[in-house]
């Protein structure tokens, strides 16, 4: 069960859910959870989060890697 | 963060290596210019090409169907079955139903039908996965292509693909490899057609919002045959690299690229002529063939290789073998 009033960050690759009191910048929620910027993509429902973009709590975001191997 | 471009619009992409941000339609814009760019600038496609785009279901390969069937190219899709449990059948419908939104259907191959599956054949010819994938998919790049009389065959190595490539050729000091890196693949008789790779300029960052904000669905998990792939690797130092020190990915390939760099250059043939040149189509297939000399048809399948039966029919008899050894052993 997820707390309504933090961030909910979710990892979809990873099968990783992660929460973090609000209000935070992307990039800084991604240096939370350990991501670099580089290989990921942040996205909330259908909209695409630049990484300077501020999340309220209660917000769900999800983060997904770009990284392909072989 | 405003649009740099049309300063109106909320950017929706940051990308630091070009010190720009973007609004949707602006990052359109950007990312096609960036792909027609590195079409121009090393001539990998004209616009009467029939292209047969290679994809896997991920976000590189439907991308770049996607970017080629806007700017007006004839294409298809090329689909490979690998025969990998549920994640084959995932990434094929992503490319089914990619295509069936553009109005296409794509050429699929089973490699189940063909009889070498991936992972029962790396088992028999105890091989890495990652390398009897690209023997087969080169074997069936050059067939398809030349059956259905496509000019060239594209696939979806993006920038970070290739810097990673670059990146563990130098570190290893493949001067052979060094010398054939490059998005053009000349084409070469004997049914070796030109290989093309017209994402070279962008990231995978890139290519993932392309497909993100176009609403391209795409597979997201990754071969679990690759998840000890020495590219991640590298992409993995590239990409600790790149967030210090943006633009540093682009500016190290396209320094590589430079026709003066004399690391494109082979140390017995290096003359000033040799970047790239259908030399390098040939050699890069004596080196997937595993030999040198002169070009010929494998005696089974009729393929272009170096030795007398191509990789892929000797990779296809050893399944064989393996297959009968194991009925052999069980029926006593």
């Amino acid at each position: 069960m997820y707390n309504a009033s933090m961030i909910r960050v979710r990892l979809p690759q990873k099968k990783k859910e992660l929460e973090f009191p609000g209000p935070r910048r992307v990039m800084d929620l991604l240096a939370d959870a350990g991501v670099r910027p580089t290989t990921v993509i942040v996205t909330q429902g259908r909209r695409l989060l630049t990484k300077d973009h501020r999340v309220e709590d209660g917000t769900t975001i999800d983060v997904i890697s770009v990284v392909s191997g072989g | 963060m405003k649009c740099k471009r049309c300063r109106r619009a909320d950017a929706a992409v940051d990308l630091p290596s070009h010190h720009a941000a973007f609004c949707p339609a602006c990052f359109f814009v950007f990312f096609r210019r960036q792909v027609t760019e590195g079409i121009r600038k090393q001539r990998l496609l004209v616009p009467e090409d029939r292209v047969l785009v290679c994809v896997s279901g991920g976000k590189d390969s439907l991308v770049l169907w996607d970017v080629l069937i806007d700017a007006g190219y004839e294409t298809e899709g090329l689909y490979i079955d690998l025969g990998i449990e549920g994640y084959s059948d995932r990434s094929k419908e992503k490319v089914l139903a990619y295509a069936a939104s553009r109005g296409k259907t794509p050429i699929v191959v089973e490699l189940a039908t063909e009889g070498v599956p991936i992972p029962e054949a790396a088992r028999c010819a105890r091989m890495q996965e990652c390398s009897v994938c690209g023997t087969v998919k080169r074997y069936f790049f050059n067939r398809v292509a030349a059956e259905g009389k496509f000019t060239v065959v594209a696939t979806g190595h993006n920038l970070d693909d290739e810097t990673a490539r670059l990146l563990g050729n130098l570190l290893h000091w493949q001067r052979d490899h060094l010398a054939r890196q490059h998005p053009l693949l000349p084409g070469a008789d004997g049914g070796l057609v030109r290989k093309v790779k017209p994402l070279w300029r962008v990231s995978e960052v890139e290519t993932a919002a392309y497909g993100f904000l176009k609403g391209i669905d795409y597979v997201t998990e990754e071969c679990p045959m690759s998840e000890d792939a020495t590219s991640l690797v590298y992409k993995e130092a590239l990409s600790r690299i790149e967030d210090r020190m943006p633009g540093t990915r682009i500016v190290f390939y396209q320094g590589f690229l430079d026709p003066s760099n004399p690391l494109r250059k082979r140390p017995e043939t290096a003359t000033p002529e040799d970047a790239p040149g259908a030399d390098a189509a040939h050699r890069t297939e004596v080196a997937a063939e595993g030999g040198e000399g002169t070009a010929r048809t494998c005696v089974e399948c009729g393929a272009a290789t170096f030795t007398e039966t191509c990789s892929f029919c000797r990779l296809k008899e050893r399944v064989r073998k393996a297959r009968s050894l194991r009925a052999t052993t069980v029926s006593r």
